[in-house]
């Protein structure tokens, strides 16, 4: 063993280590990381069904389009509904991005299983929820429209205007889904 | 084509990496001839030129990596078996320090869990399986005094394999821990098992491959093609150790790699494990069957050197070999038979618990053998406190508390309380840092002389490696212990505020345990700028004849 031999040995021992070290510790932070929920002003409901074949298969109008506002917490209530693993991805954007994803919660395969998922968003904008799982059919748009009331005064639910008898599943609720 | 910086720059870097190569095989090629000078007459082909280099002293060496006689396959795993255990150590540092709040002082919990993930397929996969090899590899030749070595290309595939799959695994950033339970595993985000999990898989069905190969041609060395002079009653302890631990890869491991080609499969097509068939349990009974086995493969290569190197600095015969003999193969026979005592809280029913439970009690009974031949050897020899045998001296405490914390965890009732808690880990990790980790510390300062090319090793520096790491094993592992018994959770990223007195004590230990391993490097360098002092002779290898 040269003197060479060790040194190098060594440096390559410390080097491997200290870059492998920075090299876990940049892994993609994306799901869940990225973003903090906004303050909010007042609280909303949504109830999503999981399903393989979409988002609320069961009721007219699968993978609806949600309408809420800027600085509203919105409280999704999703529910098993197949037995299959599936997730509750939201990422900005009009189409889905796993590693720009503001929230990913898994929701476990037992039929009737409720998650509960809160998030309020601070920027308007379109989003996109999905599941990682099915991506290509359990996806749909959710589109934020800014507050004007931002104070902490209660908004009122119907001021979006959407006619409530159209509304499928969770109308009762006061979900703003597309007709 | 049209002419681009960046292209100019990409062409030249491979040109030269190309280049680079070429020249290192060049030179190996010239080390080759250099070592086998004089001999040319006797040389008819490839396989002869092994049998010559693979009974040689053989130092520490790059060339190494393009040579395949048994000894240079055997230099090639040291090293990079070192390589993963500074890779893996250093992420067991990091997890420790974020650990010294209950809230993260430092790292996300994702970043946690890639780190725990790296740590315990490195340390197992990487440290643990390529150390032995590499023993196995450098000792075995010279100890059976092996005529014939004919399988180096096939040694040499096997290595870059294994060398491949830690790539892999370190590449792969997986989140899944070392098990790749289903179905984590299958669910490619950085929330679930990690984007590149696969990689992570396809890394440990690459290792697993080579330690399967590499035990068939161990087996081959000890029975077939070992010296007529030697015979099997005769043969060293450290082969019949072998033996064991290759029986026990053999036929254990490919259960779990069948489980992770399913588990492959099931990315692409989930039949295999799905929920809804039940049988998310059927990948944790195939991996466990493979995943108790390893922890054995890890330990028994180092009740063998122990076997070794104790009557040596204690001036002495092992006090009986027949008992050791059938020590180390009846913990083969009955470890492959206790996996289920990883799963007592997953619902194989009161039955199977009661015979995994008895299994695992009765592996107390061949290692309490071993230990105490070990005693006796003690007992009647002159103690040499050289380092090696301060290593084996604490190898012999640290396997008798990990050996008594473990026999514990084998009461159902008692694994009830105690599982998924810091108690298991410091159970195992008294296991593998005294008797692993510093077996092989002693196995490298055994080799020292011949490693070195007849350089002494600095015996100050080397005492603080061994002091550090012993000292740190224990400020680590035993409020790990007892916190564990209260219930501290082990695998996750932060903690309740109560546990804090024992994870900061555990911070301690474990950047104590750095700072040992970072000794013995600057120890490696310093020792290598000292003349050559000493004859190449190891004890070890004492009875090989250079160059025959």
């Amino acid at each position: 063993m040269s003197r060479i031999t060790a040194i190098s040995l060594a440096l390559i021992l410390i080097l491997g280590a200290g870059l492998s070290f920075y090299f876990f510790l940049s892994v993609p932070q994306g799901i869940g990381a990225q973003g903090v929920s906004a303050s909010y002003n007042s609280t909303e409901l949504i109830v999503l069904y999981a399903n393989a074949q979409g988002w609320n298969y069961n009721s007219s109008h699968p993978n609806p389009t949600i309408y809420a506002k800027t600085h509203v917490l919105l409280e999704f209530k999703v529910i098993e509904q197949d037995n299959l693993p599936h997730t509750l991805t939201i990422n900005p954007g009009n189409s889905e991005n796993q590693n720009s994803a503001i929230v990913s919660v898994n929701i476990p395969p037992i039929t009737g299983t409720v998650v509960w998922v809160n998030w309020s968003f601070g920027q308007p904008g379109t989003y996109t929820y999905w599941c990682i799982v099915h991506p290509e059919t359990m996806v749909g748009l959710l589109i934020i429209n800014s507050s004007t009331n931002q104070t902490a005064s209660v908004v009122p639910n119907s001021i979006q205007g959407y006619q409530l008898s159209n509304l499928s599943i969770g109308n009762i609720y006061g979900a703003k889904f597309e007709t | 084509m049209i002419f681009s910086f960046e292209l100019a720059i990409f062409g030249s870097t491979i040109s030269v990496l190309i280049i680079m190569f070429l020249l290192l095989y060049f030179y190996a090629q010239d080390y080759r001839k250099y070592l086998l000078e004089g001999k040319q007459e006797v040389i008819q082909e490839r396989s002869q030129e092994n049998a010559i280099l693979s009974n040689m002293k053989r130092e520490l060496s790059f060339a190494a990596f393009f040579m395949d006689d048994s000894k240079s396959i055997g230099i090639r795993y040291i090293i990079t078996s070192l390589l993963f255990f500074f890779i893996a150590g250093l992420a067991g540092v990091g997890m420790r320090i974020s650990l010294w709040n209950p809230n993260p002082t430092f790292l996300t919990p994702i970043q946690y869990n890639v780190l725990l993930t790296e740590h315990g397929t490195l340390m197992l996969y990487g440290w643990a399986t390529g150390s032995i090899l590499g023993l196995g590899y450098y000792l075995l030749p010279s100890m059976l005094k092996i005529k014939s070595d004919k399988l180096g290309h096939l040694n040499s595939a096997m290595f870059w394999f294994y060398f491949v799959g830690g790539v892999l695994l370190i590449f792969s950033r997986s989140t899944a821990s070392w098990y790749f339970y289903y179905p984590l595993t299958d669910q490619l985000t950085e929330a679930g098992g990690g984007s590149y999990s696969f990689a992570a898989l396809a890394g440990v069905l690459l290792i697993l491959t080579a330690a399967n190969v590499a035990s068939i041609i161990f087996l081959k060395m000890i029975f077939f093609d070992r010296d007529k002079s030697i015979r099997l009653s005769k043969l060293p302890l450290f082969a019949w150790s072998i033996v064991s631990t290759a029986l026990l890869i053999l036929s254990s491991a490919p259960v779990s790699m069948v489980a992770d080609v399913m588990l492959i499969y099931d990315l692409i097509n989930p039949v295999f494990f799905t929920g809804s068939n039940g049988t998310a349990l059927g990948y944790a009974i195939l991996f466990w069957f493979w995943g108790h086995p390893i922890v054995y493969v890890a330990v028994i290569p180092a009740f063998g050197l122990i076997y070794e190197l104790l009557p040596k600095y204690a001036n002495t015969k092992v006090y009986s070999y027949k008992s050791g003999v059938i020590g180390l193969l009846l913990l083969m026979v009955l470890s492959g038979t206790v996996w289920g005592h990883h799963l007592f809280n997953s619902g194989l029913g009161t039955f199977w618990d009661l015979i995994f439970s008895t299994t695992s009690f009765l592996v107390a009974i061949p290692s309490a053998i071993t230990v105490f031949n070990w005693i006796a050897t003690l007992w009647t020899g002159k103690i040499r406190l050289t380092v090696p045998m301060l290593f084996i001296l604490n190898a012999i405490i640290d396997f008798v508390i990990g050996g008594v914390t473990g026999v514990m965890q084998a009461d159902v009732g008692i694994n009830e309380l105690i599982h998924g808690t810091y108690w298991v880990t410091a159970h195992f990790h008294f296991i593998l840092l005294g008797m692993t980790t510093g077996m092989a510390f002693a196995a490298i300062y055994a080799l020292f002389p011949t490693l070195s090319g007849g350089r002494r090793y600095n015996v100050a520096l080397a005492k603080a490696h061994f002091y550090l790491t012993a000292l740190g094993t224990y400020v680590m592992t035993v409020p790990w212990a007892l916190g564990g018994f209260q219930g501290m959770p082990r695998r996750v990223a932060g903690y309740f505020g109560i546990f804090q007195s024992y994870q900061d004590a555990a911070a301690i230990g474990g950047i104590i345990l750095g700072i040992g391993q970072l000794i013995f490097l600057i120890n490696l360098v310093y020792s290598s700028t000292k003349p050559i002092s000493v004859s190449n002779e190891n004890i070890l290898e004492s009875e090989v004849i250079y160059g025959e």
